[in-house]
């Protein structure tokens, strides 16, 4: 709920933000449309844009835990008609264009409406601490006494029930809108699994003792109570072991339902925390009760109240930095260990092609051409006219299982990649492509060879889609250095739907991630297909 | 000379390059005693792979451009097992002829590789095929050579690997009269000037063809 409701109020300074975007954009692109200025004015306006949507799609996954990645941006061709036709038809444009401007109207009313039925309800709640020094009525119902104040107080926390219910009814309506507008449908809920663990043997003796423990308090007050209605009935004496034995109960009881399975997930350090809070409320509410019935002057409970809220908080921030910590490392075994089998199966998966082809091509080939030299051997003395048409056709086998090993050879890394590095591999690749292809290249520095292989393939393969599966016409590859990470990024103009999961892609993700490098693919149906490869250079 | 780092291609291409009438003055394994042996021996055609040691990328290329450089008058025939267009850019830059670029697979049609060799050697070019075919993918609209017949494709495509007008009619089984036809409509379709040597046409023809295939 704490995130939810940091998703929801980010609304508010971004609806500004928003709100400015979009409204520049309306104006500045129809002023400039006849004249070529509009180009700068529309790719800055996109790119603007693009960003927007990538910080909502960030914060929706950051916050609201949705997985889903916003598509690149497409600037289309160069020159004035391909801008404008690159930009304005994108359907991610207008989609992105959408949730920035829903965020804006509805997300900035949520965020005002909660922020006050938060606010309102809060002060109503704090109000018996501090009735005397407010001014405040309700009509001509002043509220200037301790009573009326607590009064209100039911009225507060039914607010803060509803500002509750608007948070989490709220935070429901952007991850399907965020998943159709910012990723064009494709993105994937994420979900998450925790394993119960077993109970120690500690917390199953708590739980053992937990009847035996409220029975014997029962008993006892009950006892108690009854001893003291029929001696004095005066001062109500009770009251003291109520109080005390009760706080033990109430910790006790809590202790037992933090370990009980239905609270969520749980590992110790949150275990322990939530002890430590139930713990310190009892001893926050028994004081605050130890006060009321005896001076229930000055709220000297305050003090240890403060104490106890100090300590629960420094517990709170270390817990969570430890619990932080560890799903970071914990992540990052399963990272290791997916990446590292992925790797493997598609190592394994390449040397069985590599070996079927060899057996079906090459080697076949030159069998062959070993029979046909053999029989040319054996006829050269009686018949020298057969055997120079078997040596020809040995000759001509000979290129064939050239032919076939270079292919082979080239599939598995292209010669000119070692040469000459990835730039003039990668406008070998274009030229050779079937369709229009503009590379633009900044890799100032060399990566390590696995890397620039992992880089050329991902646009190999994201170009051979663009050609074969999407009818793009076109396709911008963008491949750029910056410090230790080395970033490819192709997007065509067809019409997506492209399958992440399918054997291409896979291979080629397998092939990345291998590298501690990550590959997003955003293919919408009605296009553009954007694959970015983000690979570290650290060698 | 000749430039290359497996033995057994070495001697094979040695013995192959006698038997036709060459004298091969120097086989040698590496770069550096490329450039040296080319400089000393001062051969007509220096043949040479592309991946030598140390690095095996394209020590031999560079070093065969270095050469060239030093001596300009060597004629270089560069062999590999995979041919770039980017490779072919390189060589041809200097506008000069007297260079070769082929698959070594070629090296099987003997014939063939011998009269590529004596064309290089004599000053002209000798493309593979393979390039060829780079430089003419990618040219599908809008483009002069779409006013080509498909016979003439076959013409350009044969001039550009440096053939001559005899060497094109043989390839094609036509008369020379007919191959110099369909040149001079080509040419003329292309509007590139008639040249007077087989060379000079060459060098137009592929310069036609990088400066449209980008």
């Amino acid at each position: 709920v704490g995130r939810a409701l940091l998703y929801l109020l980010t609304a508010a300074p971004l609806s500004a933000l928003w709100f400015g975007l979009l409204l520049a954009g309306a104006i500045a692109i129809p002023l400039t449309a006849p004249t070529p200025l509009v180009v700068p004015v529309l790719v800055a306006y996109r790119a603007l844009v693009w960003s927007g949507a990538r910080l909502e799609a960030a914060l929706v996954r950051d916050l609201l835990g949705v997985e889903i990645e916003a598509p690149l941006a497409r600037f289309g061709a160069k020159g004035y008609l391909g801008r404008v036709r690159g930009v304005v038809g994108d359907p991610a444009l207008w989609r992105e264009q959408t949730f920035l401007f829903l965020r804006m109207v509805l997300g900035g009313a949520l965020a005002v409406a909660i922020a006050s039925a938060i606010g309102a309800s809060a002060w109503l709640v704090a109000l018996p601490a501090m009735y005397s020094s407010v001014d405040f009525d309700i009509g001509s119902w002043h509220v200037d006494r301790l009573g009326r104040a607590l009064a209100l107080v039911p009225a507060g926390v039914a607010g803060l029930a509803v500002s509750w219910f608007l948070v989490v009814g709220g935070a429901r309506i952007w991850p399907p809108l965020a998943r159709v507008l910012l990723a064009g449908g494709a993105g994937t809920a994420g979900s998450t699994a925790t394993a119960a663990g077993e109970p120690t043997p500690v917390a199953h003796a708590l739980r053992r003792a937990l009847p035996f423990h409220a029975a014997f308090f029962v008993l006892l007050n009950a006892v108690l109570i009854a001893v003291w209605a029929f001696t004095t009935a005066g001062y109500f004496w009770p009251e003291w072991t109520l109080l005390t034995l009760g706080l033990l109960l109430a910790i006790h009881g809590w202790t037992v339902l933090v370990q009980g399975s239905w609270l969520g997930p749980r590992s110790a350090a949150t275990r322990a925390l939530r002890v430590h809070a139930g713990a310190a409320a009892a001893i926050g509410l028994f004081l605050v009760c130890v006060w009321a019935v005896t001076t229930a002057g000055y709220f000297w409970p305050m003090w240890p109240l403060l104490g106890l809220a100090l300590l629960l908080g420094g517990h709170a921030l270390t817990a969570l930095a430890a619990t932080r910590d560890r799903e970071r490392l914990t992540e990052r075994i399963d990272v290791l260990t997916t990446t590292r089998s992925g790797a493997v199966d598609a190592a394994e998966a390449e040397l069985r092609r590599i070996e079927r082809d060899l057996h079906d091509g090459a080697q076949a080939r030159l069998v062959a051409l070993g029979m046909s030299l053999g029989l040319a051997e054996q006829k050269l003395a009686s018949d020298p006219d057969a055997a120079l048409q078997l040596l020809t056709e040995a000759r001509v086998g000979a290129g064939e299982a050239l032919r076939e090993l270079r292919d082979l050879a080239r599939g598995i890394h292209p010669p000119i990649l070692a040469d000459r590095g990835l730039e003039p591999a990668l406008a070998a690749l274009a030229a050779s492509a079937p369709l229009r292809v503009d590379v633009s290249a900044h890799v100032p520095e060399r990566p390590p060879a696995p890397v620039e292989t992992a880089a050329y393939f991902v646009a190999a393969e994201a170009l051979a889609n663009a050609a074969k599966h999407a009818a793009a016409s076109h396709v911008e590859i963008r491949i750029y250095r910056l410090a230790d990470v080395l970033t490819v990024v192709v997007v065509d103009d067809g019409r997506g739907g492209a399958d992440p999961a399918g054997s291409g892609l896979s291979g080629i993700r397998r092939r990345v991630e291998a590298l501690d490098g990550s590959l997003r693919v955003v293919s919408p149906p009605g296009g553009p297909t954007s694959v970015e490869a983000v690979l570290p250079c650290a060698s | 000379v000749i430039a290359e780092d497996l033995a057994l291609l070495r001697d094979g291409l040695t013995r192959l390059l006698r038997d036709n009438g060459f004298e091969v003055v120097a086989a040698v394994g590496d770069g550096d005693a490329l450039v040296h042996s080319v400089l000393r021996e001062e051969p007509d055609v220096a043949i040479v792979d592309v991946r030598l040691p140390p690095t095996f990328r394209d020590e031999g290329l560079r070093a065969a451009l270095e050469a060239r450089r030093r001596r300009p008058e060597t004629a270089i025939l560069i062999v590999s097992q995979y041919v770039e267009r980017s490779y072919a850019d390189e060589l041809l830059a200097d506008g000069r002829g007297g260079v070769g670029y082929l698959l070594k697979d070629r090296i099987i049609d003997v014939d063939d590789f011998v009269a590529a060799v004596r064309r290089v050697a004599a000053g002209s070019t000798a493309l593979d095929p393979e390039v060829v075919a780079q430089l003419l993918t990618r040219r599908r609209h809008g483009n002069p050579l779409d006013r080509l017949t498909p016979r003439e494709l076959e013409v350009l495509a044969l001039m550009a690997e440096g053939r001559s007008n005899a060497g094109i009619a043989d390839a094609l089984v036509l008369t020379v009269g007919a191959v110099e036809k369909h040149v001079a409509s080509i040419l003329a379709k292309l509007r590139l000037p008639p040249s007077e040597t087989d060379h000079r046409r060459v060098l137009a023809v592929l310069e036609y063809l990088r400066s449209t295939s980008d």
